[in-house]
C-alpha cells in the first residue's frame, strides 16, 4: 500500500471519514479522494481499523452508569421541580402566613437537612434554640442572597413566590454539605424582632 | 461523534451540562449516551481486558463529581478521555504490582494481555487488531483516537499529554506500521 504524496489530504482523512471536515477542507479532501486510488485505499483501511476496534469493544450499560452518577446540584433559583413545588404550596404558605399576620404574630422557619420545615418562634412549635434564629429582618446565608426588610403584609403574591422559591431551593440542596442546609429564614412583622 | 460540525457537538455538551446542573437528570443520560461507547472503545483498544465498563463508569462518576470545575476550554469529550486515561494508568500500575507479585510467587511470566483478539471473529479484522496491538502504547493511543473518533491533534495531545506535532508524527508512523504489517502476508 503506497502513501499518497499529498500529505495535507492524508493527514485529514480520519476527520473526513468521520464527516468532521467543513467547507474548503471537506471539498479539498473529497476532490483528492475521488481522483486518487491511494487515498481511497487509505480511507478504506481507516474504515477497516475503525470497524475492527469498534466491533471488539464491549457494549456499556448506559443506564447502569447513569444510576451511579451523583444527582444534579440543585440550582439557586427557578429550577423546574422548585417551581412545581412552589406552585403547589404557595397558597398554603400564603394562607398560613396570612393567618399568622391576623394573629398579630410573626414566623421563623427553619429548614432542616431532611427537608422538614420547622416553624420557630411560633409559641406552639418552638423547636430550636434562640441562637439559630436570625435576627430581625428576613435573611439567609449571604450565599443565597435574599434579604428584605418589612413585614409579610408588605409582600405581594409574587414576592411570596420568590421567597418560597428560594426557600425551596434551600430545602432541596444536596445533602453532601449538611452545614449549608440549615439556614434560618426569619421574617418579622413590621420591624418587630420576634 | 458523527455530526458534521465539531463545534455543534461541543456546544451540545455544554448545554447538557448546564441542564444537568439545573437539576435535569435526563441530561446526564444523554451525556453518558453520547460518550460512553467511545470511552469503552478506547479502553478496549489499549488492551484493557476486564472491567472496561467499570472504568467507563468511574470516568463519568469522577467527571460528574467535578463538573463544577469543568471549564469549557477543552471539550467535555477530551476531558472524559483524559480522566479515563488517568484511571487506566492507575489500574495498570496496580496490575503491574500484582503481576510482579504473581511472578515472584509462581515463578512464571504473566502473558501479555490482548483484549480484543478473541472477540473479533473475522480474520481480516483479527489482522487489523494485531496490527494495532503491535504499536507502541503511545502510538496506539494517538492512532485509535484519530481513527475511531476523528479527534483533532490538539485534542489528542491533551489526552495523551503530548504536543500536537508529536501526535501528528505518532499517527503517521502508526499508519505506516499498520500498512506494513497488513501487506506483510
Ligand atoms: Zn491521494
Amino acid at each position: 500500500m503506497t502513501d499518497c504524496p499529498n500529505g495535507t489530504v492524508r493527514d485529514l482523512l480520519p476527520e473526513y471519514a468521520h464527516g468532521l471536515l467543513e467547507g474548503n477542507e471537506a471539498a479539498l479532501v473529497a476532490e483528492q479522494v475521488a481522483a486518487c486510488a491511494m487515498c481511497r485505499e487509505e480511507l478504506a483501511l481507516l474504515g477497516q481499523v475503525n470497524e475492527g476496534l469498534t466491533r471488539g469493544a464491549p457494549r456499556v450499560d448506559v443506564a447502569a452508569i447513569v444510576r451511579a452518577l451523583p444527582t444534579a446540584a440543585t440550582p439557586r433559583l427557578a429550577q423546574t421541580t422548585s417551581r412545581r413545588w412552589v406552585s403547589r404550596h404557595v397558597w398554603q404558605y400564603a394562607t398560613a402566613a396570612g393567618l399568622i399576620l391576623v394573629a398579630g404574630s410573626g414566623i421563623v422557619w427553619k429548614y432542616e437537612p431532611d427537608g422538614q420545615v420547622t416553624r420557630v418562634a411560633d409559641s406552639s412549635h418552638v423547636a430550636t434554640t434562640a441562637a439559630d434564629v436570625a435576627p430581625s429582618a428576613a435573611s439567609m446565608s449571604a450565599d443565597e442572597g435574599i434579604t428584605f426588610g418589612g413585614g409579610l403584609s408588605d409582600l405581594s403574591v409574587d414576592d411570596l413566590q420568590l421567597l418560597l422559591g428560594q426557600m425551596d431551593s434551600l430545602r432541596t440542596l444536596p445533602s453532601t454539605d449538611p452545614q449549608s442546609v440549615t439556614p434560618v429564614i426569619a421574617i418579622n412583622d413590621g420591624g418587630k424582632t420576634l | 461523534m458523527s455530526a458534521g460540525n465539531r463545534d455543534v457537538d461541543v456546544q451540545l455538551d455544554v448545554t447538557l451540562i448546564a441542564r444537568w446542573q439545573r437539576g435535569d437528570q435526563r441530561a446526564a443520560s444523554e451525556l453518558v449516551e453520547r460518550h460512553a461507547q467511545a470511552l469503552a472503545r478506547f479502553a478496549a483498544a489499549q488492551g484493557v481486558r476486564e472491567g472496561v465498563e467499570e472504568l467507563v463508569q468511574d470516568t463519568f462518576v469522577r467527571a460528574f463529581n467535578s463538573l463544577e470545575s469543568f471549564r469549557a476550554e477543552s471539550s467535555l469529550r477530551t476531558w472524559l478521555f483524559t480522566i479515563l486515561k488517568r484511571l487506566m494508568l492507575d489500574r495498570q500500575r496496580a496490575d503491574r504490582r500484582a503481576k510482579s507479585q504473581v511472578e515472584l510467587d509462581e515463578g512464571h511470566a504473566v502473558q501479555e494481555f490482548n483484549a480484543l483478539d478473541g472477540l473479533v471473529a473475522d480474520e481480516a479484522m483479527q489482522r487489523v487488531r494485531q496490527a494495532v496491538d503491535r504499536l507502541s502504547p503511545l502510538q496506539r493511543e494517538v492512532f485509535t483516537l484519530r481513527v475511531t473518533e476523528g479527534m483533532a491533534y490538539t485534542e489528542i495531545a491533551r489526552v495523551v499529554g503530548s504536543t500536537e506535532g508529536a501526535c501528528r508524527v505518532h499517527y503517521h508512523n502508526a499508519m505506516r506500521a499498520v500498512k506494513e504489517y497488513l501487506s506483510d502476508d
